[in-house]
């Protein structure tokens, strides 16, 4: 029953208490969750470490949550506050700020192409808000106004992000940037 | 969605993580039940820290209560006790039931 179940549903009985419905929630948006985090801080430990978090603090305010809401969008906003909060701690350890690279792990395939290598590179360059903004919308399928809503950010602004994001990335790719 | 917006998604999704991963959820369930187990003991910490003061700040009213009534509730409690004793004696199988054994 609760594996057929639909968000909302999952979303009311959670807040009635019930574990199992909260459990399927982790389960069904851990993996855009974490990609979304990884590819915004780009230290998949870390992301890991923010993605527990930020399904901690979703249990804890799981009755904040409007009942017609995104639950991905919810959890993505969640984890970006945690994300630039760790920033900002993380700022104040210059030494580690170069690390970005270094900590990052193989991918899957164990060897990393030059073009994932590139786009990784090309991606850490961008703003910490434009990057969450390529993440979501590039990587993730959010629309532009799931993304504004998300990140907290103007819709305009989410806009204009995605559109530099984009090019930067094509251009490191070596792809000419259109306006598709 | 462009040819080159395809190759980027491609390349998004080579490092995704796996859509199921019974390992990471486990993991955050254990940390709810830790703080739910937590804000629950804080809840009951809270509670009779209240329910203390409650009877500190009321002790005067119901202490003399409380020893004029035992005085006369003694006879009924010891009776009682005979009673549930002489039920329990009489009828063992009443012992397994009380314990929740079939």
């Amino acid at each position: 029953m609760i594996h057929a179940a639909g968000d909302p549903e999952l979303l009311a009985a959670a807040r009635a208490g019930s574990s199992a419905a909260f459990a399927r929630l982790v389960e069904r948006h851990q993996q855009g969750l974490r990609a979304f985090l990884r590819r915004t801080c780009g230290d998949w430990a870390l992301a890991d470490d923010l993605a527990q978090e930020t399904f901690l603090t979703a249990w804890s305010r799981i009755g904040t949550l409007r009942e017609d809401a995104s639950v991905r969008a919810w959890l993505c906003g969640i984890g970006y506050r945690k994300h630039l909060t760790a920033l900002r701690t993380r700022a104040r350890d210059r030494a580690r700020d170069t690390a970005w690279q270094a900590e990052k792990p193989p991918s899957s395939s164990g060897t990393m192409t030059d073009e994932r290598l590139a786009l990784e590179a090309a991606l850490g360059e961008l703003p910490a808000d434009q990057r969450a903004c390529v993440a979501l919308c590039l990587a993730a399928d959010f629309s532009h106004a799931e993304a504004a809503e998300a990140l907290g950010l103007p819709l305009g602004t989410v806009k204009s992000h995605v559109t530099r994001g984009r090019a930067r990335l094509l251009q490191a790719l070596g792809e000419d940037h259109d306006e598709g | 969605m462009t040819k080159a917006d395809d190759r980027l998604a491609a390349l998004f999704a080579e490092d995704a993580p796996p859509a199921r991963d019974p390992a990471f959820t486990a993991e955050v369930m254990a940390a709810v039940a830790r703080r739910r187990l937590w804000s629950d003991l804080a809840g009951l910490a809270v509670a009779a820290l209240i329910g203390g003061l409650v009877i500190w700040a009321l002790w005067p009213l119901l202490g003399p209560a409380i020893v004029a009534a035992s005085a006369g509730l003694a006879p009924i409690a010891a009776a009682l006790t005979v009673a549930l004793l002489a039920w329990l004696v009489a009828d063992p199988a009443m012992v397994h039931r009380l314990r929740g054994e079939s």
